[in-house]
């Protein structure tokens, strides 16, 4: 993308102010997106991303600069910008640039970019189709198509020079329900690190079904009751309770900074035998998966909690000197308009060995959450929300009526204590987060868990 | 390359492939910002960024393709690219490229003086805000965020139909959020400060700010779960207006996913209640002299005395409705296709203080903060039920804080709950303002 001379060039100008690390991150993403909407294909652009990051560490200062000026002057000129912010001691030194080649472990068959529009368009309107014709009751389905191909090149003053293709193909399914009165709506939003064939691939009849379904079963829901209950969270998408409640806590961008409840408790028991939580971006074209992290790293699986013990981490480069700790291939960014630091990838709770049936028959009085929305956490404190898009009440063992507006609060290291069962149905939902280092795809996931009790929020009061 | 070039190349290729009409937008940013934690800075960062949107009328169908890299293959990339985009579209849908307004404002959003306030006196002014901060109360453990950011921004506008508008805009914003501890309770409490007059920035009343704010939280108490009257805190009005802002737009409308359709002239809310949309409003940092499509911005009562006056409209949405473009098409940046945003959207003051909205409740809740607006909320339903912290008001008087609560309830019945309006307007990063508000009720659990 950048002549090695020239990268060699800038990262010896970032040092030249006594930094002890520089880095350059090259992005150049081709990204394609096309909405349709009441029937018909409305929009539709396609674009380049491009940008040069520059970031220099002298102990624990971290400096970051970006441009979209590829020129030599222009690098050279933003990397001595942003080095006048330095005031090291430090004698960095510039290795030579040793270039890694990496095996890719995400497969792609058939890159978007290479891909006519017509064949996306194609299975859009398929989905649409079935979405619609689910009820008669569907007044207005949106389905939102992205594909992005982004190229990195990462190399810095360690040697390091490697280069990376990411590919992540989504679609996204909403549908709106009305009875005359109300609205309610229902999406579903499959998406992972591949190419066209997972989107050639998609069972649209499940996808844009359960969209429309869960849109016509809140319509007719209850009002969702206030109070305490044993909530019943089901596999898939659920998972991002456990991203909100225990995830974020994990990241060194709070651990590091004693700011998160989880810090320095390495080996304490923080979760009941039976919690143990991954996040591992290895795992073949999942969402949230990478071959190496944002700053040259191989992504890796980092098991976090073990039968309910705290194992370790999500750490990046910079927050590794703090920590006295090594980084785990967790560093990311959503561009190069971003300074990485450590984040999730897919995150999950490991299977346990109740069943589903067996979780259900064994709560009395509680609430069933087949569908999460999305949550926030505050992680100084662990004071978490989320929304749950479709719940039902469950009494006597029995999945009762659905119910609306249900919105679970809580703190996530006491929430994580109260796990009481913990399923056998593992599986993986896609989302977007956002945090510091911007908006980023990662999978959560979960087999269905109890836990015993959480505060839920509804409108009908008690 | 020249950039003026680029946008004479581009509009010329434009024409030769077939596009009957075409527009540049251009966009270019410079911004600053720097983190400080335990009187050191954390992370300094500075950027210096652009990119070119492009869009065209290619067979009657708008194609949109945008770039942040500019050189020699650019032009055939954005040209080849709406094309294809253009292609792809069902029969034409009413966009058009836009001629231009017969007048503009000239309202200023960039400050000179801002633009020269040296870098270390920026790093200097933020120290002092989080050691001011720590030094507070001893229970502020930590200052968990403590960001000073500015930014200045051009932007461009120029289409074959003749039209070329340009401006600038620079501003400053202060993040700062303490933590406070006390015994095993853990609270936080921020400030922010946007601004475009730095001189009129002083460090002890934001640092008192943030450390009031997290140290009054302390001391929690639980209330029982049921309906209160509600007063909403300036911010969080604001927080939750600009989550519902899509109610306002005439193409969510228009797609059947507002249920304020065919609401024009009707009462949807109290006396108490006018919705404003200012993009000149002094006390907002953002604004625009021109929208996403060129047409010249004004004020808009949206909302008069509970009375839907209009929707926000773009040129697409006005012409199926056979009215004027409210000047409300907005492109969020150069990659964007047009879609409807407000300028600085607001609910209009009234004459209270917060002592005399507080003093009528027997038993109510001021709320202070909303988070997880993003997940819970439905523009659709109207429905949300969000976490929120606060205080409990006993006989006209703030008791004490309440634990982690949500409050539950549904936009248009709260339009309808507005009982009084103060007169604290204030506005919240992202051109939404609020004062704080009294509502009839809503649905509070408490964990």
């Amino acid at each position: 993308m950048i002549k090695q001379s020239i990268i060699e060039n800038v990262l010896e100008a970032a040092l030249s102010t006594g930094g002890d690390f520089s880095e350059v991150f090259i992005e150049d993403k081709f990204v394609n997106s096309i909405e349709l909407q009441s029937d018909k294909v409305e929009r539709s652009i396609s674009g380049r991303d491009f940008g040069i990051g520059i970031r220099i560490f002298s102990g624990l200062q971290n400096v970051y600069t970006y441009t979209s000026d590829f020129t030599e002057e222009g690098l050279l000129e933003a990397a001595k910008r942003a080095a006048l912010a330095i005031s090291g001691g430090g004698n960095g030194i510039i290795h030579p640039l040793q270039k890694e080649i990496i095996k890719p472990i995400h497969t792609i068959a058939q890159l978007p970019q290479t891909v006519e529009h017509a064949r996306k368009v194609a299975v859009m309107r398929k989905a649409n189709g079935i979405a619609r014709n689910y009820d008669e009751r569907i007044r207005q389905v949106g389905i939102r198509y992205v594909d992005e191909e982004q190229n990195v090149l990462i190399a810095n003053s360690e040697g390091k020079f490697v280069e990376d293709k990411r590919v992540h193909s989504r679609l996204a399914i909403q549908s709106t329900a009305s009875d005359g009165v109300e609205m309610q709506s229902g999406f579903y939003g499959p998406g992972a690190h591949a190419g066209f064939e997972f989107i050639e691939n998609l069972d649209l009849h499940h996808y844009a079904g359960e969209a429309s379904r869960i849109a016509v079963t809140m319509l007719g829901a209850d009002e969702c009751p206030s109070g305490k209950f044993p909530v019943i969270i089901d596999n898939e998408f659920g998972g991002v309770i456990f991203h909100e409640a225990c995830g974020h806590g994990l990241e060194a961008t709070s651990v590091a900074k004693n700011t998160s409840v989880f810090a320095n408790r390495i080996g304490e028991k923080v979760a009941p035998d039976i919690v143990t939580y991954i996040d591992d971006g290895t795992l073949p074209n999942e969402w949230g998966s990478l071959t190496i992290d944002d700053e040259g790293e191989r992504t890796r699986k980092n098991v976090l909690i073990e039968n309910g013990i705290l194992k370790g981490y999500m750490i990046d480069k910079f927050n590794a000197r703090r920590m006295n700790a090594e980084a785990t291939g967790s560093s990311r960014r959503q561009s190069y308009r971003f300074n990485p630091t450590s984040r999730m990838t897919n995150t999950y709770i490991a299977p346990g060995e109740s069943t589903p049936e067996e979780i259900i028959a064994s709560t009395e009085n509680g609430i069933y959450a087949k569908y999460m929305g999305g949550g926030q956490v505050n992680p100084a404190t662990g004071d978490y929300n989320f929304a749950v898009a479709e719940a039902y009440l469950v009494k006597d063992g029995k999945i009762g009526r659905p119910i609306r507006g249900a919105t679970l609060i809580g703190n996530g290291a006491k929430t994580l204590q109260l796990v009481d069962k913990v399923g056998n149905n593992l599986a993986h939902g896609a989302g977007m987060c956002g945090s510091v280092s911007g908006s980023l795809p990662v999978n959560v996931g979960q087999p269905m868990l109890r836990v015993s009790e959480i505060t839920v929020g509804g409108t009908k009061g008690e | 390359m020249d950039i003026l070039l680029f946008q004479e190349e581009l509009l010329k290729r434009a024409k030769d492939v077939g596009f009957s009409e075409a527009e540049v937008y251009y966009e270019k940013s410079n911004s600053f910002q720097v983190k400080i934690f335990e009187g050191e800075i954390d992370s300094y960062e500075t950027s210096e960024e652009g990119g070119v949107g492009f869009r065209g009328l290619y067979k009657g169908k708008m194609g949109y393709a945008y770039t942040e890299k500019i050189d020699d293959d650019s032009v055939s990339f954005l040209i080849d690219g709406a094309k294809a985009n253009a292609e792809v579209l069902d029969e034409d849908d009413g966009s058009d490229i836009f001629g231009g307004s017969e007048h503009y404002s000239e309202h200023s959003r960039y400050s000179e003086e801002l633009a020269n306030v040296s870098i270390s006196e920026k790093i200097a002014f933020i120290k002092e805000v989080e050691k001011k901060t720590l030094a507070y109360d001893p229970r502020i453990v930590s200052v968990n965020y403590c960001v000073l950011q500015d930014f200045s921004q051009d932007r461009v506008l120029t289409n074959n139909k003749g039209l070329s508008l340009q401006d600038k805009t620079n501003g400053l914003i202060v993040f700062i959020y303490a933590v406070a501890k006390d015994g095993e309770e853990m609270k936080t409490g921020g400030a922010v400060r946007l601004t475009r007059d730095f001189k009129e920035l002083d460090a002890n009343e934001i640092a008192n700010e943030a450390g009031k704010e997290a140290i009054s939280s302390l001391g929690e108490h639980s209330i029982p779960s049921r309906k209160y009257p509600i007063i909403m805190r300036h911010d969080a009005s604001a927080s939750l207006l600009a989550a519902f802002t899509p109610v306002f737009s005439a193409e969510e409308a228009q797609k059947d996913q507002s249920l304020l359709k065919g609401k024009i002239g009707e009462e949807i809310g109290t006396k108490n209640f006018s919705l404003v949309d200012d993009p000149f409003h002094p006390e907002a940092l953002l604004g625009r002299n021109f929208d996403g499509e060129g047409v010249a911005t004004k004020k808009t009562i949206i909302i008069s005395d509970g009375t839907l006056k209009t929707l926000l409209h773009n040129r697409k949405t006005a012409k199926k409705e056979g009215v004027d473009s409210t000047g409300h098409a907005s492109k969020a940046s150069y990659k964007s296709t047009l879609s409807i945003a407000p300028g600085n959207l607001y609910i209009a003051p009234g004459e209270k203080s917060n002592e005399e909205l507080m003093a009528t409740i027997e038993e109510g809740v001021l709320i202070t903060d909303l988070s997880g607006l993003h997940s819970g909320t439905s523009t659709i339903s109207g429905d949300f039920s969000v976490a929120a912290s606060g205080f409990y008001i006993k006989d006209g008087k703030i008791a004490f804080p309440v634990k982690q609560m949500t409050i539950a309830g549904n936009f248009y019945d709260y339009m309808n709950g507005i009982v009084s309006v103060g007169s604290d307007l204030k506005f919240v990063p992202g051109g939404y303002g609020s004062p704080s508000v009294k509502v009839k009720e809503l649905s509070v659990t408490v964990d």
